[in-house]
């Protein structure tokens, strides 16, 4: 043997009974107690490698996660669609509906009218599926003229996503908008060819040309603490008299800090620490081409508006009447646009005959005279006439699951937890 | 008082109460256990003097009656029946806490610890803007106040920690159960899993138990609650829109 070798075997030695005195526990019965000295050498060693069995003992120390992969022994999941806003092509004669439960866009014939005795109405079409990028979708338009679908995602893509008329299963939109991070509502000034955009998370509002798409940047921002703005949610637009106005559910806080880039919201890592304020819901009314922190030019608030979770808006320029998807009380409402203050609504759709749950959308169809609401509560969008008022049934309603099915109304769940004294689950959404 | 995002829910047995973060209105909403319907929160702390800045998530001690929330770059802890325009008790903030972007974190009154989501720049580098961050767990003193280190963090590539949600605890063995999407940015990201450490884990160490894969359909968890008497493990998966339920005796 020669005297590299001897060294060789000498350091592999030294290192077992390295590993052996810092790995064996403490009280172990086996401990190093002495070790040989080297034979002599020619003065030429060789590099050091560690022994493969040091290694795979050490490897073997390294814990290695339990791995498991259970099949849930229960699962609370709705299967059936769940409206959230509605757009009426009046040219095509469209129902188009946002399911932000399965993520899917619907299109369903305008006049349909799913009888009581049947379980759901087919969608004339459905876009879903992952090339659509349509996830937590909220907002939605349609365009009359070419009967394009916008789709605004709430969360995760951060995308407002353009589908053609042909668009139809799993396919790809026809241009996509980078939008900000909880994004809401959309509303499409077709005079100025512009879009507008609540921002949720930001309390703001974002303005783009329509055509806007990619990452092209917002052309105007409202944003600051004069905004009123307060988890801004629907959104209609004015071109005649040059107005827009929002619906508010009431929370917020103020921002401050350099913007990002050019127009872009301040987002929540900005926000003013002890700041935040709980305001009763509003309707808050800016110039079209309000920027900054521009004051409401009106603001509609206070217990006769009986403005709760008001969702998306829309509006009938010709008559000047604002259509309000009331969630939190299960009503529409509908105020005059030159409404200010705490002022009562000129109508209200509301009660049992209406079979309205949690609306969280509509559109007034002026073609043909009717409001489209879109119900979250009970997998439905109900059809009354433009000027229905107080406790009146549907003209039609279009349903995705049998009549009475209530909606599990799981969205977006965060978090859970569990109240042990009632034996039940809290899901927020 | 809600509004339509909120990320966390905790619920206090021994007071019967239900607390519930509003990061819009940097506000911390306390309810009867037995509300119902548009209930009014009995307690919300919220005004200046909270320091309250974007109140995500939070947890309750109801054994030393305070609630303990992350904050953005500190941990705010307030008494339970706190109300208005609270102080703090005691704040964890400061170069020494690691905190950075706190996520989420979980009070274990028993074994005497808050164990905070946050990202970190890892130690041994620069401590600056520059440095980028890591995803850990750090374990703190449940009575740390001021600019104190961590007892113990946990962080590293074999963690597989990345994008924490929400986190429970289960003090009689001493477990952090951890949910972990891995991008906020796609519907089904990979790599999701549910995680289970000990608070007396350090270092980057793999979790105890994971669990994931086809059979448990999860997608993309974002809340985890236990049900020690049944030995279930209760997950609210985003994606899904749907909570699930595991038998997993394991770790009870």
């Amino acid at each position: 043997m020669t005297s590299s070798r001897w060294v060789r075997h000498g350091v592999r030695l030294a290192v077992f009974a390295a590993v052996l005195f810092w790995v064996l526990p403490p009280g172990d019965p086996y401990r190093l107690v002495s070790v040989d000295p080297l034979p002599p050498t020619d003065g030429t060693a060789c590099e050091w490698s560690p022994h493969a069995g040091a290694v795979a003992y050490a490897q073997a120390l390294k814990r290695v996660s339990n791995t498991v992969d259970p099949t849930p022994i229960r699962v609370i999941h709705d299967d059936v669609a769940t409206f959230s806003a509605v757009a009426v092509d009046a040219v095509r004669n469209e129902i188009i509906l946002q399911d932000e439960n399965l993520y899917e866009i619907r299109v369903y014939d305008r006049t349909a009218n799913t009888p009581p005795n049947v379980p759901m109405t087919e969608p004339r079409r459905i876009i879903s599926g992952p090339k659509t990028d349509v996830e937590f979708n909220c907002g939605l338009y349609v365009d009359q003229a070419t009967g394009e679908i916008y789709s605004v995602n709430n969360d995760t893509t951060d995308k407002t996503v353009i589908f053609g008329t042909a668009a139809k299963g799993d396919v790809a939109p026809d241009r996509a908008l980078h939008t900000p991070h909880g994004t809401y509502g959309i509303a499409v000034d077709e005079v100025n060819k512009e879009m507008l955009f609540t921002i949720e998370h930001d309390n703001a509002v974002v303005t783009y040309p329509k055509f806007a798409k990619d990452e092209e940047p917002p052309i105007r921002l409202i944003q600051g603490d004069h905004t009123g703005l307060a988890d801004p949610h629907g959104i209609a637009v004015d071109p005649a008299r040059n107005l827009i106005f929002v619906a508010n559910h009431g929370s917020t806080h103020k921002v401050a800090g350099k913007p990002q880039a050019p127009n872009w919201p301040l987002t929540r890592s900005f926000a003013v620490p002890g700041s935040g304020q709980l305001w009763p819901p509003s309707i808050t009314v800016y110039e079209r081409t309000a920027v900054g922190d521009a004051r409401p030019v009106r603001t509609i608030q206070g217990p006769l508006t009986r403005l709760n979770w008001p969702a998306q808006l829309s509006y009938d320029a010709a008559r000047d009447e604002l259509f309000v998807a009331n969630d939190g009380d299960s009503s529409v409402l509908v105020f005059r646009g030159s409404d200010s203050g705490n002022a009562a609504p000129v109508r209200a759709i509301k009660g049992p005959k209406t079979t309205l749950s949690n609306p969280t959308g509509v559109w007034v169809d002026v073609k043909n005279d009717e409001v489209v609401v879109s119900n979250m509560g009970n997998h439905s969008a109900t059809v009354f006439a433009r000027t229905a008022t107080g406790d009146v049934a549907p003209l039609r309603t279009i349903r995705a699951a049998p009549l009475g099915k209530k909606a599990l109304a799981i969205g977006n769940p965060g978090a859970i937890g569990y109240d042990s004294k009632r034996d039940e689950l809290l899901v927020p959404n | 008082m809600l509004a339509r995002t909120m990320h966390d829910i905790r619920y206090d047995a021994i007071h019967d109460e239900i607390v519930i973060p509003n990061q819009f209105a940097q506000a911390i909403l306390t309810f009867s256990g037995d509300a119902r319907g548009e209930a009014a929160p009995t307690r919300v702390i919220q005004g200046s003097a909270s320091q309250l800045t974007r109140p995500d998530r939070l947890d309750i001690d109801p054994v030393h009656n305070e609630i303990v929330v992350p904050n953005s770059d500190s941990v705010v802890v307030f008494a339970r029946e706190a109300t208005g325009n609270a102080k703090p008790l005691r704040v964890i903030r400061g170069p020494r806490t690691l905190i950075k972007g706190s996520s989420a974190l979980a009070v274990d009154p028993v074994n005497n610890v808050i164990i905070v989501a946050s990202q970190v720049r890892p130690p041994g580098r620069a401590q600056n803007n520059y440095t980028p961050t890591t995803n850990a767990l750090l374990v703190f003193d449940r009575t740390a106040d001021g600019d104190v280190a961590p007892l113990r963090v946990i962080t590293g590539e074999t963690t597989g920690l990345h994008i924490i949600n929400q986190l429970q605890v289960y003090p009689p063995k001493g477990w952090v159960i951890v949910t972990q999407t891995t991008t906020d940015l796609e519907p089904e990201p990979p790599g999701i899993f549910i995680g289970v450490w000990s608070y007396k884990d350090e270092g980057d160490v793999a979790p105890r138990w994971k669990i994931a894969g086809p059979n448990s359909r999860l997608k993309k968890p974002r809340g985890v609650v236990l049900n020690p008497k049944n030995k279930e493990l209760i997950v609210a998966d985003m994606r899904l829109n749907s909570v699930l339920t595991y038998y997993f005796p394991a770790i009870f």
